[in-house]
């Protein structure tokens, strides 16, 4: 009897634990995983699955960063659900191609870019960040929205440090290209 | 793109990730490397456009209830080796046996809870372990103000009489820090107050109280600091002492900081 109520204490216990890792961090597991999937019902399924296995997981969490540990388990669903979800395209998201010879536009800054970065809306912005593939959407989420650390970035998407940093570099000059490029296809008359 | 410091150096020094020397070096190549300045204007212009963009996605309130019970009830069974009823349950004859213990269990639990709930469970030396322990717990409730609202002038209002001193409540929205309420917390001993701010759709708790009542020695400059991956930023001014804590990036905590530091009335 003493064994039960022992036990029933640490599922008590276990479940309150459990709930200080993952709660207080689902609006960082939502938006990651909706700027992932581009999609609200896929992000919230995948943010399901992923507490499925942050609970699968939760007894190797050394309980030093619940952020970054629960953000790990999500991208790394993200990626086995965008695998089962077969060949549709996918490994095109994957790989979207980055057009190194349209965008390698050396040199030439003029104040005009300058203010159509300034001047760069909301939509145009979401446009931007989607229109990167998913190595560098990854990452400059993960360093613009969410606020992670570099160190941070390279736990979750098991990248060296040196990556982060050239994947975020690559992703903001792909992102003033873009804002550039369509902002001066929309500011012109 | 001759420089080789514009590809990690510019973004290096934007993200704030270089230390004190490496900052200051990098400022000395600034003054003399315009495509690095260049550079780095256009990486600042992009920043404050995706800062004011807004894009966190945040979930639906439907969502939110939705991803939260799964959690909760996820919970139930966070330890691995799920407890087997003893055969008490399933006894004949065995139902005042079965009342018996269900009240044992909740006395148990009770004083269990009081326990946990009740006695400090963090060194008080380390304000911040506490400061940040009480920015998660107002993220498990769900609701993190106990007045929502954006007017100061109906949460200032609201600490009248449950407070022994007067909280300074700044309206921030047009610096793009917008107040979402406040609650009271305990901390220091003391209640004290709560205010909850937005940035970039993140939850901010910034807590204030008499400088007395910690025995606060921080200065007039925020100072930030991490705790579990939380971003903390402390100071204090005119008497009061200042805790903000959020999941925001840390440059953004520290301009919120900087702002309240700047225009804290006397």
């Amino acid at each position: 009897m003493l064994s039960s109520i022992r036990d029933r204490l640490f599922r008590q216990d276990g479940r309150h634990r459990f709930e200080q890792a993952v709660l207080p961090h689902l609006d960082a597991a939502y938006d990651l995983a909706r700027w992932l999937t581009r999609n609200d019902t896929d992000a919230e399924d995948v943010v399901q699955t992923a507490c499925l296995r942050a609970l699968q997981f939760f007894d190797g969490f050394k309980g030093v960063n619940a952020r970054a540990w629960l953000l790990t388990i999500v991208r790394n669903t993200f990626y086995s659900w965008l695998e089962q979800k077969g060949r549709g395209g996918s490994g095109g998201e994957i790989a979207a191609p980055f057009d190194e010879a349209i965008h390698s536009g050396e040199g030439a800054t003029t104040d005009p870019e300058m203010e159509l970065l300034r001047r760069a809306d909301g939509r145009l912005l979401r446009q931007a960040f989607e229109a990167l593939a998913l190595p560098f959407r990854e990452v400059i989420v993960l360093r613009e929205l969410e606020g992670l650390s570099y160190k941070e970035i390279a736990a979750v998407a098991g990248i060296p440090v040196g990556t982060v940093m050239s994947r975020l570099a690559r992703a903001r000059r792909q992102l003033q290209e873009f804002l550039i490029a369509h902002g001066v296809k929309e500011g012109a008359p | 793109m001759s420089c080789p410091e514009i590809e990690h150096g510019v973004a290096a020094y934007l993200d704030g990730e270089l230390d004190l020397t490496s900052t200051l070096a990098f400022e000395r190549h600034l003054g003399e490397c315009p495509d690095c300045a260049r550079a780095l204007a256009r990486e600042e212009a992009l920043r404050e456009a995706i800062g004011r963009a807004g894009l966190r996605f945040t979930p639906s309130p439907e969502q939110t209830r939705r991803l939260r019970r799964a959690v909760h009830t996820l919970g139930d069974s966070a330890r691995p080796a799920a407890p087997r009823w003893p055969a008490v349950w399933r006894a004949p004859g065995g139902a005042w046996r079965l009342q018996a213990l269900a009240a044992m269990l909740l006395v148990a639990i009770a004083s269990w809870s009081l326990g946990r709930f009740g006695a400090p469970r963090l060194a008080p030396d380390d304000m911040a372990e506490e400061v940040v322990a009480s920015h998660v717990r107002s993220l498990l409730a769900g609701h993190p103000a106990d007045v929502a609202s954006t007017d100061r002038h109906t949460v200032k209002p609201w600490f009248t009489g449950r407070l022994d001193y007067a909280p300074a409540v700044v309206d921030l929205a047009g610096q793009g820090f917008p107040l979402a309420g406040g609650r009271l917390d305990y901390l220091a001993h003391h209640p004290v107050a709560a205010l909850v701010y937005r940035a970039d759709r993140h939850v901010v708790n910034l807590f204030t109280w008499p400088a007395a009542y910690s025995a606060d020695h921080a200065g007039p400059t925020p100072a930030a600091l991490t705790r579990q991956g939380f971003h903390v930023v402390h100071w204090t001014a005119a008497g009061m002492t200042y805790w903000a804590v959020s999941d925001v990036a840390e440059d953004r905590l520290l301009r919120f900081a900087h702002l309240l530091a700047a225009g804290a009335p006397p």
